[in-house]
Order: C-alpha cells, then sequence, then structure tokens
C-alpha cells in the first residue's frame, strides 16, 4: 500500500522551480573530476510522509519501506528481472502438495544488539507480524496463508500455509515482512518504533520527529543483499533521513548541496536532471505491483455496459497527455501490471484512440446526444463521477485527469473530476459513490492482480477497503488466478497470469497509465542503487564524491 | 482591592474565560468534526485503506477507548484538555504534552522573531517615508507605499519559494533548510513581510493624522526637526492601532507558520498540526489548537499592557487625582 502526503504548495512552487533549473548546478558541474570517497554523512531528503513508527511491521506504507531498508533485511531478495535471490535464507524448497515451505538460514548472522539471526528469530518475526496488538496491515495481509512456522533446527524453518501459496516467495522479499532482531521486538512497540533493530548495513541510531532520523553504519554486516557491490559494511559512515515535504524546498536543496538524494522530485527537475551537464543524477525505480491506471466501475450504469467502457476507453487518449505533462519521466502503459513485472503483458490494440468508433458504440448502447453536447438516455446524463484523491495524484496526474475529461467530453461524456483528501476519497469508494477512480498499489508480484481483480475483491475487508475498484465480476479471470495463485510451476504461473491479463484487459475495465512513479535524484554521490522489490533504494554501494 | 487592580484582574480574568470558552469550543468541533469525516481507528491502524484484521482492529479500538459511547469518549477528551493532558497521539503513540513540548519552542521563536522583524521594517519604512521631503522624497513615498501594499498581499508560500531561489539557491547566503541560526533567516523574513506590510500601512494612516494634530505644528513652530517630530511625538501615536493589532498578528503568524514550517521543513507546532489534521490524529490536533489559542490569550494581555505603557490615556487614574475630583 502506499499513502502519500505531498505538501500542496506545488503549483507556485513547480514555476519556482522551472525558474530554478536556470539558475543552479554550477556547483555540481565539477561531479566528474571529484573521486569517490570512504566515509562522510549522506543527506536523503523524503517528500514522502514522516512514518509513525519506523518498524515496518507496523501499519506497514511506502515511507516505512523506503527508510526500514537502510537497516532491515528480508529472508529472500528479488532481483532487477523480478527473479526471486537469497539473501536472509540461503535456499527454500516447497512442498508437493504447496501446503509447506522450507528454509535454510544464512550463517553466522547477528542482528545489530548481538542477537543471533536464527530459525527463532524468524519464528519471533512471523509471530509479531500475525500478533492483532503489532496493528499490522501490509504484513498481516501478506501472510494471511501461513498458519505456523516450526523450527526444523537452528537454521532451518517451515512455514505450514492453509492453502498453497505461490506468491509466498514475494510476500517475503518485501520490507513489510523484514526481520527484526526479537530482542528489539521484545522492547514493546514503543520502543521499537523509535529504534527498530536489523541485520541491514545501517543501524537506527536517533529519530527525531518532523526534523530527521540517524542512520550509522553497520561495522559488522555481512549480508550484503541482491545489489551489493562488494562484501562488507558500507561506506558510507552516516545517513542523515530528513523530511522536507515541499518538492520545491528538496530540489532548492539538492542544487544548493545540503542534500545528497531526494524522492518525489518534480517531473520538470526529472527532465533537467536528464539533460546533459546537469550534474544531477537520475534514478528511475519504477515501484512493482499494478500501474497506475483509470478504473471504470463496471458494477452500475453507464460503465456496466462494456460498450460505453469502451467507448470511454476508445476517446481518452492519454497519450499526448502523458508525455507532455510528464516531460518525458513517464511513458504510456498498455498492461495491468507495472513494466518491473516480468509476468506484465501488453495489448496496446485496445488501446487505440478512435473518436468515430466511440461515438458509434455510444449510439448504439442509446446514449444520444443531448445539451451542451452531453449524451443522455431516457432522460439520465452520460456523467461519470471522478472522485481524485490529492494525496496520491501529483499535480501532473490531476492535469492529466482533466486532459481525459476534455477528451472524452468530445463524444458525450460528462466527467466531473472532484479533488479530495484520502480520507472522504476511501468513503466514497466504499459507498460506490464513482464511476471513475485511479487507485495506486504497490505489491511485489503478479498476485496483485488477485486483489484488483478477483470478484472476492469486490466485497470490502473489515476496514472497509477493497480492492476490485473496476467492480470485475469474470469466473474466468477468477479461475485463472486461482489456478495461478496454486501451481508452483513458473511457466504455467506466468502463463496463468498472462492470459487473465489479457481478459481483464478486453473487458475495457481499465485505463492504464503508466508505472507508478518512483524516481530518486541525486547530487555528489555514486552507487546508489534500487532494490527489485519494492523500488527503494539502497545505499550500501554509495560513496560520496563532493 | 483598588480600582487599578481590580481592572487589571478583571480584564485578564475575562481573558482567560473567553480562552476557555476557545479551548472548548474548538475542542468540541474539532472532536465531532473528526468523527463525522471518517473513523479514527484508522488513523491508528496506519491511515485510510489499512487492511488490518479484525483482531487487530478490536485490539486498537479498546486500547484507545474507540469501543465506548461516544459521549464517554468525548467527555473523556474534554477532561484530558481541562487537565492539559490530551492524551496519547494515535499515530505517533507518544504523548501529545511530549509532542507539543518538542514543538512549541520552535514555532515560538519564529513567530516571535517574525513579529519583531515586523515592527522593525515597519517603524524603518515609516520614518523613511516620514522624513523625506522634496521630489525625490515623493518618489521614496510612494515606492515605499507600493511596497507596503505588495508585502501585505504576498502569499508566504510564494514568498517563501522565492527567497529559496534568490537567496538561498542562487546566491548560497543561507541554507534552504537546516536547524542552525542561519535557517532562521529565511523563515522569518518570509513570515514577517507581509505583517510588516500590514502594520506600515495602518501607521501611515494614523502617522497622517497626527501629523496634523496642533501638538506637532506646535513642535514644528519650536524649531524641532521633522525626525524629530516624528520620533517624540507622532510615531507614538501612530504606534497605537498597530500595536493593538500585534496581538491579532501574533495569531496570524502562529497560523502562517503551517505554511513555512513545511516550505523550510522546519519542525513545529503548525507542521505538527497539518499532519495530524490530515492523519485524523484527533488527540493532537485538539492539544495543538487548545496551545495555539492558549497562547493567543497570552499575547493579547502582553499587547494590552504594552498599548497601556505607551499611551497615558488607557491608564485608570491614580487615586490622589481621583479623590482631588471628587
Amino acid at each position: 500500500m502506499q499513502f502519500r502526503t505531498t505538501a500542496a504548495l506545488t503549483s507556485l512552487c513547480a514555476i519556482a522551480a522551472l525558474a530554478l533549473t536556470s539558475c543552479t548546478s554550477p556547483g555540481a558541474a565539477s561531479d566528474t573530476a571529484a573521486t569517490a570517497q570512504t566515509g562522510g554523512t549522506l543527506v536523503y531528503a523524503t517528500g514522502d510522509a514522516e512514518p509513525t513508527c519506523l518498524d515496518p511491521h507496523v501499519g506497514g506504507n511506502y515511507p516505512q519501506a523506503l527508510i526500514s531498508t537502510q537497516y532491515l533485511e528480508p529472508l529472500v531478495g528479488r532481483d532487477a528481472s523480478g527473479e526471486i535471490t537469497p539473501w536472509l535464507a540461503d535456499t527454500w524448497q516447497v512442498a508437493e502438495d504447496g501446503l509447506s515451505w522450507e528454509f535454510t538460514l544464512k550463517e553466522g548472522i547477528t542482528f545489530t544488539d548481538g542477537t543471533p539471526f536464527d530459525a527463532a528469530a524468524v519464528q519471533a518475526n512471523i509471530a509479531h507480524l500475525q500478533d492483532p496488538e503489532t496493528q499490522s496491515s501490509t504484513g498481516f495481509t501478506a501472510l494471511t496463508k501461513v498458519e505456523s512456522v516450526d523450527a526444523v533446527n537452528d537454521l532451518r524453518v517451515r512455514f505450514n500455509l492453509i492453502s498453497p501459496d505461490a506468491a509466498l516467495l514475494e510476500s517475503l522479499s518485501q520490507p513489510w515482512t523484514a526481520m527484526q532482531s526479537p530482542t528489539g521486538i521484545e522492547r514493546g512497540m514503543e520502543a521499537n518504533c523509535q529504534t527498530p533493530v536489523g541485520t541491514g548495513p545501517f543501524i537506527v541510531e536517533s529519530w527525531e520527529p518532523q526534523q530527521s532520523v540517524i542512520l550509522v553504519r553497520n561495522d559488522d554486516y555481512a549480508t550484503p543483499g541482491p545489489e551489493a557491490d562488494h562484501d562488507g559494511p558500507a561506506y558510507l559512515d552516516r545517513i542523515e533521513w530528513r523530511f522536507i515535504p515541499d518538492a520545491a524546498t528538496r530540489q532548492a536543496a539538492l542544487a544548493a548541496g545540503e542534500v545528497n538524494v531526494i524522492d518525489n522530485p518534480l517531473p520538470i527537475d526529472i527532465a533537467a536532471a536528464e539533460k546533459e551537464g546537469s550534474g544531477i543524477g537520475h534514478l528511475d525505480a519504477p515501484r512493482p505491483g499494478s500501474v497506475n491506471r483509470i478504473e471504470l466501475n463496471s458494477g452500475q450504469t453507464p460503465f456496466d455496459d462494456v460498450r460505453v467502457r469502451e467507448a470511454f476507453i476508445k476517446s481518452a487518449d492519454p497519450g499526448p497527455g502523458i508525455t507532455a505533462l510528464f516531460h518525458g519521466a513517464a511513458t504510456q502503459s498498455f498492461s495491468p501490471l507495472g513494466s518491473s513485472e516480468p509476468a506484465a503483458i501488453s495489448d496496446e490494440s485496445i488501446f487505440v484512440t478512435d473518436v468515430d468508433a466511440a461515438a458509434k458504440l455510444l449510439d448504439d448502447a442509446g446514449w444520444k446526444p443531448g445539451a451542451n453536447g452531453v449524451r443522455a438516455k431516457d432522460g439520465k446524463k452520460l456523467t461519470v463521477r471522478f472522485p481524485v484523491s490529492t494525496n496520491q495524484s501529483v499535480a501532473a496526474e490531476q492535469s492529466l485527469f482533466e486532459q481525459i475529461q476534455a477528451n472524452t467530453a468530445q463524444v458525450g461524456f460528462d466527467v466531473q473530476l472532484e479533488p479530495i483528501d484520502l480520507a472522504t476519497w476511501h468513503k466514497r469508494l466504499s459507498s460506490k459513490e464513482y464511476e471513475a477512480v485511479s487507485a495506486p498499489y504497490t505489491k511485489v508480484g503478479p498476485d496483485v492482480l488477485r486483489i484488483l481483480y478477483h470478484s472476492s475483491g469486490v466485497t470490502p475487508a473489515p476496514s472497509g477497503y477493497f480492492g476490485n475498484h473496476a467492480m470485475l465480476l469474470n469466473d474466468d479471470v477468477d479461475a485463472l488466478i486461482e489456478q495461478a495463485t496454486k501451481t508452483t510451476d513458473d511457466a504455467e504461473r506466468t502463463q496463468l497470469y498472462a492470459e487473465a491479463q489479457q481478459l481483464i484487459l478486453e473487458s475495457y475495465v481499465i485505463l492504464p497509465l503508466y508505472d507508478q512513479q518512483n524516481h530518486f535524484l541525486t547530487n555528489g554521490v555514486t552507487g546508489v542503487a534500487k532494490l527489485g522489490t519494492v523500488g527503494t533504494p539502497t545505499f550500501v554501494n554509495t560513496q560520496l564524491t563532493a | 482591592m483598588d480600582g487599578r487592580l481590580r481592572g487589571v484582574v478583571g480584564t485578564i480574568a475575562a481573558r482567560v474565560g473567553s480562552a476557555l470558552l476557545v479551548v472548548w469550543a474548538t475542542a468540541t468541533i474539532v472532536f465531532f468534526a473528526l468523527r463525522v469525516s471518517g473513523d479514527p481507528l484508522e488513523a491508528v491502524m496506519g491511515g485510510p485503506g489499512s487492511q488490518a484484521g479484525p483482531e487487530a482492529q478490536a485490539a486498537a479500538a479498546a486500547t484507545y477507548g474507540f469501543d465506548q459511547p461516544l459521549i464517554v469518549q468525548y467527555l473523556r477528551q474534554l477532561w484530558q484538555v481541562l487537565t492539559l493532558q490530551f492524551g496519547d497521539s494515535y499515530t505517533r503513540k507518544q504523548p501529545v504534552v511530549d509532542l507539543i513540548a518538542a514543538n512549541f519552542p520552535s514555532t515560538a521563536l519564529l513567530a516571535t522573531l517574525a513579529l519583531l522583524l515586523a515592527w522593525v521594517l515597519a517603524v524603518a519604512g515609516v520614518l523613511i517615508a516620514q522624513t523625506s521631503r522634496g521630489r525625490a522624497g515623493q518618489l521614496v513615498r510612494s515606492t515605499l507605499h507600493g511596497l507596503e501594499t505588495i508585502a501585505s498581499v504576498t502569499p508566504q508560500f510564494f514568498l517563501g519559494a522565492i527567497l529559496i531561489l534568490v537567496l538561498a539557491s542562487g546566491l548560497g547566503w543561507f541554507p534552504v533548510t537546516g536547524s542552525g541560526a542561519s535557517a532562521l533567516v529565511l523563515p522569518v523574513i518570509t513570515l514577517a513581510v507581509p505583517v510588516a506590510g500590514y502594520l506600515a500601512h495602518v501607521m501611515h494612516g494614523s502617522l497622517a493624522e497626527a501629523d496634523a494634530a496642533p501638538f506637532a505644528l506646535s513642535a514644528r513652530a519650536r524649531g524641532a526637526s521633522e525626525a524629530r517630530v516624528v520620533l517624540t511625538h507622532t510615531l507614538r501615536h501612530a504606534a497605537l492601532p498597530a500595536l493593538a493589532l500585534s496581538g491579532w498578528a501574533y495569531g496570524s503568524l502562529l497560523s502562517g507558520a503551517v505554511v513555512v514550517e513545511a516550505l523550510f521543513a522546519r519542525p513545529g507546532l503548525g507542521r505538527l498540526l497539518l499532519e495530524a489534521a490530515t492523519g485524523r490524529d484527533v488527540p493532537v490536533v485538539i492539544g495543538s489548537v487548545s496551545i495555539i489559542a492558549l497562547s493567543y490569550v497570552v499575547i493579547m494581555l502582553v499587547s494590552d499592557a504594552i498599548e497601556i505603557a505607551v499611551d497615558p490615556r488607557l491608564r485608570p487614574a491614580p487615586r490622589r487625582v481621583q479623590e482631588v475630583a471628587l
């Protein structure tokens, strides 16, 4: 899950940022001559919300994933090609029936408080994630099929499942299920939220809310993850993790050399960084799981008619808007899954813009041109209520929605964009007061399709949240997804997911837009890498070049 | 108790009474508004859309008392406000008092420095305008008047962004963000400029009035210089309405801190409040709003006292004089 809180000062600050690109960067130009050094403090400035707890087992959102990547490590990793790799676990095997998994743990690893990493530690972590007192949401959801964890011996654990779960490894590769010291967990939630203890390349030293979290190097670091270019500890002495909510301020601080890495940059700043000689580095790290897309509510009028859905998609024409508004930083997608998912399939032919065909589809469906160009049927206007979460949709995306509103108006849609806060947005969704909606969803692996398009996803969870916003009820899609969840054969699983995606695209319930944007800009550093799981940066290879 | 003391006590009592009323109303509105717009359990569970299981939700509801009737929850909240306890933050899981204690000094320092700077800028502007004579002086005066107007209508986030661009990013004179003394300069200027413009505008109006008053004419007739007339005679008069406005200005500076603290990434009450409001963290919102209301009242009292000190007419007459009058 991602909940992004961004300061809403963007429009004028965007102008400021525009001017900024022309008046900065002399200091950074000498980067090529500078040599990498060992030690020093890297300053990272995040625009995501400040975590309320540094232990990602509690709650479980993206800001926690970002920072905990620096001090916690998962059982398994995932490389850039999407393949699961060893991390704290060396090897694993699944039983014939898919109901149990055995993991052999890496030997000789200790948490930074001296507690050994062993089978008991894994048991303690899963128990912590499944304990209601922990108040976990993301990690809890990822482990719903895990019934118990047995210690076979010191370095061998067995996960017993309620039913086969082909997504288990992907779930265990996420930062929200990473391993923490049992001794640390025993201190209680308050202490563990302040200074969680892991096996990662850095250690949480202190946290001054709204100001910064100080991370120091773990000198005994011994489990380099999939992105590490060397054994042993990181090069940096410290990381100062700062919270700077305003994007233009973050960019100014980066340009001035006050910070070395920023996240959530404005598209225009990404474009400027991409220019030769800017001195600013750019790391594109799209999030896994779903793409950013518009979902059409097929559960009620007018989108319960597939012809109306197809007409909307044929007239939306988001391509030019994506190119212009994101300054080339985002590419149009034609898939339900992000480009970092190896199982993703694309079908561009479904999303070809054809205004005449769209008009004819609406004619056939009985929606006749009416007053002010808005079509109507039986006295009802062709209205599309589109609540937009201002916490989750950045300015560029909201502008794109406005363009789609104008494009679809040409064939007679009356799209009503409504910018609202996240809480109201969720309320509107759970009461089904929408015909179109855009909701990001981050989960490693194609299993995200189950959450978003399986018909069980139309029933809200106890918290009121439901994933199937498109209200897709398709038995064939359900069957394919269920089969994929149970199969342990990778090729077969990929094939099943491909068929499911094709059906989803052909049902015209979604308009894919682009990968979930996740960009990092750097100044005066080398060796910033991204993890193949949820696109978080790792600084295990990072060196300052100033 | 003599009349003067009774007057002061009465004023303070009235102020404290209205403060309590404000705090009660605020706590009530915040409590119910945040309840109506959504479930506080969400905030506890990590925000909207959290997919916590029913057991986790039940455990959290019991911990925070959400399983009790609303009226019980409301009364408990009021009691916490009355005892300045405010309870624990839903999202940060820390006592609200600790959060406020950690954030208030930074905001108070920012707002106080900004008010001082606003006064310095306003008085300087008025003095320069008043003492500039002749054709060149006319130009200076109209420029200053123009600046006043621009300053008082400039949105703070825009001014802040420009200052960051020019003074921090462009010229590199100040850091963009940070916690040292030099990092205070730009936020203080950002907050102070609109208030300075407003104060100067008000002073100008009353200065023109005082300038035409007989005492100014007689001072000039005695050969006093223009600067002397302003400094010793007319400015006192001109400052009165501006002083009266300073309490209000301080309140607006505290709320302006929301924008400035976000822009310059400073910790403070404004940012705490902003985060808490978006996160539906009821105890933190009620706590910080109460503290802002209370400090506003204190500032109003101080500005009243300063006004009395500057304007003899506002002082209650000494008893001896009253007796003579009888």
